[in-house]
């Protein structure tokens, strides 16, 4: 077994890597809503910032005013920094002497949302605007916040959540393996159920109450399929011992008789008649053979019909006139249209033969028996109806089986109806009986040849 | 089986014979099973045919070369050189000498590819002898005789072409398969003539189907041309067929 095809392991991939990836989608979730909130948390403080500043700019009277107030106002402030520009020069700084540099000045414009820039190494918020004073000289306001505790928890954040992912993940590996094992407990058992079955017990079942119901399905046609092979497994011992039993019944009457007359000195015409009657065995025997290997055949679908244009009612016909032979007393009709199939001539004769036979041999004397050949359903359709009691139904069903014989005096072999049943499945039709008031029919239908006009 | 009658289609193999009987026919038999090999020399050589008989493909096909025969009856699995083998390289070697085989494989396969190499018939084992010897008889009968258009044994006369028989005198009615079975009879009288060959050759019967029918297409022929005569012309051998003879 190939760990490529374990189901576990393909459970647990398929677990850790579903895990990791909604972890992931999380992950980048709660990263950008995290980064933005602080945004939105660090524009809020500049704003105010600016409000702040617009207000005590309004009120001073000088620079030197606003300096002041604006010193006062910012005491306690960290990681801020403010400057204000007139019109002739940088009226103040804060924290003292930090100025923002030009570069960073002349990058953000008035009006704007806080733009993120990197000064000097750090990273800040920097937000710009122009507003009026007390003593009636615009200036420039600008506010940073630095961001690096923003940055510095955003990072931790990221580690933190790529390490828990990973551990997330292998959890899930171990704990999938552990889970899927203990799921597949249910199939394991019907593995040693199936193990533990062999021709001889055949009729073990699974129980189907134990087991989850997305294995109900699966035990269920487990448990059809064992009693499909239960039951041809005894038909086809059925058929060995039956075969066995045809077989010995004329090897053993074969032997005896040989053997009661060499055991004393007899005229020439005791011999003869020994093998006579040997011959006469021999035939019977090799009738059944032959007729085993063609169904034998027949069963490895080895029975490939030669495929040819088959008038059937020529066929049918021909078939007519020579068993009509046997039918003395039966009024024999046959009646139907021109009708073609592809098939195996030969074949063909035989398997209707064979029932023409059947029929003639059923129906008592003065009886009537019809050959019907029609189209129904674009399929060729033969039908042999012969009058006579009709077949009790638990004989019906066998009646295609080999070796059946309805009545004990038949001396055919048996197989015939077999062999025919093989022939017309053999062409892709189908053959079927059933039994009428005092009368029997049997149908045959093939697949018609659907261009037959065309093709002349 | 199937093959006589489409056999008969197939292309007639000219045979420098003239005689009716089968002495001193010379026919090879090629067979590798010791008891079946035996039987059929015996029962050719008793038929009136000169029979010999070798066991493998090789001794057949340096037989075959080197005499002439007028037929040779072939075992598909040989020892050495199968039946196959043999029949290509001696037709290769421009020996038209009609071939029969026997096999004991009945595949539609093997069938074409013994007519394909050019064999003239096929016998599936096991067969009747009798059998045997009437296919032997066609393949031998082939293009040599010309159809008789007046057929008699004893007083029993047939005319083929007026389609009328008769028997001491007497205008005998017969149906259409009837003066096609006493044909057959007349053309092969003294041979013996299985049921199934008959079913084959007045019925096209290519089956092994219900031979009963047979039995009674005979009884009925029986109650038109021998009841009420004498001597009687049609026998039954048991276990064999029938054979149509003065007696």
């Amino acid at each position: 077994m190939s760990w490529k095809h374990s189901i576990t392991v393909r459970l647990s991939l398929a677990f850790a890597l579903l895990t990791t990836l909604v972890f992931t989608a999380l992950g980048i979730y709660l990263g950008r809503s995290a980064d933005h909130h602080m945004t939105e948390l660090d524009a809020h403080e500049l704003m105010g910032k600016l409000v702040l500043v617009r207000h005590i700019s309004q009120q001073a009277g000088t620079p030197e005013a606003l300096a002041a107030r604006l010193s006062d106002a910012l005491v306690g402030e960290h990681g801020i920094t403010l400057t204000v520009d007139g019109e002739s020069g940088p009226l103040f700084n804060w924290p003292q002497g930090s100025a923002l540099n030009e570069l960073a000045k002349a990058a953000v414009r008035v009006g704007e949302s806080p733009v993120r820039l990197n000064v000097d190494g750090k990273d800040f918020r920097i937000v710009a605007s122009e507003m009026q004073t007390g003593w009636g000289e615009p200036v420039r306001v600008l506010v940073a916040r630095d961001i690096r505790h923003h940055t510095d928890f955003l990072d931790q954040f990221q580690r933190d959540f790529w390490l828990a992912l990973l551990a997330a993940s292998l959890l899930t590996v171990i704990l999938g393996i552990v889970i899927t094992r203990h799921g597949m407990h249910p199939i394991r058992h019907i593995a040693q159920t199936a193990g533990r079955i062999s021709a001889g017990q055949l009729g073990e079942r699974m129980s189907e109450d134990k087991v989850p119901p997305e294995l109900a399905e699966m035990t269920g046609a487990f448990n059809a399929m064992l009693g499909r092979l239960e039951e041809s497994f005894a038909r086809l011992s059925d058929f060995s011992a039956d075969l066995a039993h045809e077989l010995r019944t004329p090897i053993h009457a074969l032997r005896m008789q040989t053997e009661v007359s060499l055991s004393k000195s007899r005229s020439n015409d005791e011999y003869r008649e020994l093998l006579l009657s040997n011959l006469e065995e021999y035939e019977r025997l090799s009738t059944i053979i032959a007729d085993m290997l063609f169904l034998a055949k027949a069963d490895h679908g080895l029975l490939i019909p030669h495929r040819e244009n088959v008038e059937l009612m020529p066929l049918c016909e021909r078939l007519v006139e020579y068993y009509g032979l046997l039918a003395e007393h039966i009024d024999l009709k046959l009646l139907g249209s021109k009708l073609r199939v592809q098939g195996d001539r030969l074949m063909l004769e035989r398997a209707i033969g064979n029932l023409l036979a059947n029929a003639i041999h059923h129906t008592p004397e003065n009886g009537s028996i019809r050959v019907q050949v029609s189209e129904e359903d674009k399929r060729a359709v033969i039908t042999l109806t012969n009058s006579g009691p009709p077949i009790p139904p638990e004989a019906i069903e066998r009646i295609f089986d080999r070796f059946v014989r309805l009545d004990h005096e038949s001396e055919g072999s048996g197989l015939g109806l077999a062999i025919t049943r093989s022939i017309i499945q053999a062409h892709g039709g189908d053959i079927s009986v059933r039994g009428l008031l005092q009368a029997t029919e049997f149908s045959i239908a093939l697949p018609c040849q659907e261009s037959a006009e065309n093709r002349g | 089986m199937a093959l006589t009658a489409k056999l008969q289609l197939c292309n007639l193999r000219t045979k420098r014979s003239r005689l009716g009987q089968n002495m001193g026919m010379k026919i090879l038999i090629v067979e590798d099973e010791t008891k079946t090999g035996d039987y059929l020399k015996q029962g050719l050589s008793e038929a009136g045919f000169s029979a010999e008989l070798v066991r493998n493909g090789i001794d057949g096909l340096h037989a075959g070369l080197a005499a002439d025969y007028d037929l040779i009856i072939l075992d598909v699995n040989l020892p050495g050189i199968d039946g196959w083998q043999v029949i290509k390289t001696l037709r290769a070697a421009g020996r038209e000498l009609p071939v029969l085989f026997l096999t004991a494989r009945d595949q539609v396969e093997d069938r074409v590819k013994g007519l394909e190499l050019g064999a003239d018939d096929y016998l599936v084992k096991p067969f009747a002898f009798s059998e045997l010897l009437a296919r032997i008889r066609t393949v031998l009968r082939r293009g040599r005789s010309k159809d008789e258009e007046r057929l008699a044994l004893a007083d029993l006369e047939l005319d083929v072409i007026k389609r009328r028989a008769t028997r001491a005198g007497q205008r005998i009615d017969l149906t259409a398969k009837e003066f096609a079975l006493l044909e057959l009879f007349l053309r092969r009288q003294g041979e013996v003539l299985s049921r199934s060959f008959i079913a084959s050759q007045v019925w096209d019967m290519n089956f092994d189907s219900d031979t009963n029918v047979i039995e009674v297409a005979i009884r009925r022929l029986r109650g038109k041309v021998d009841d009420d005569f004498s001597p009687k012309l049609i026998h039954t051998l048991r276990g064999m067929g029938y054979v149509m003879e003065i007696r």
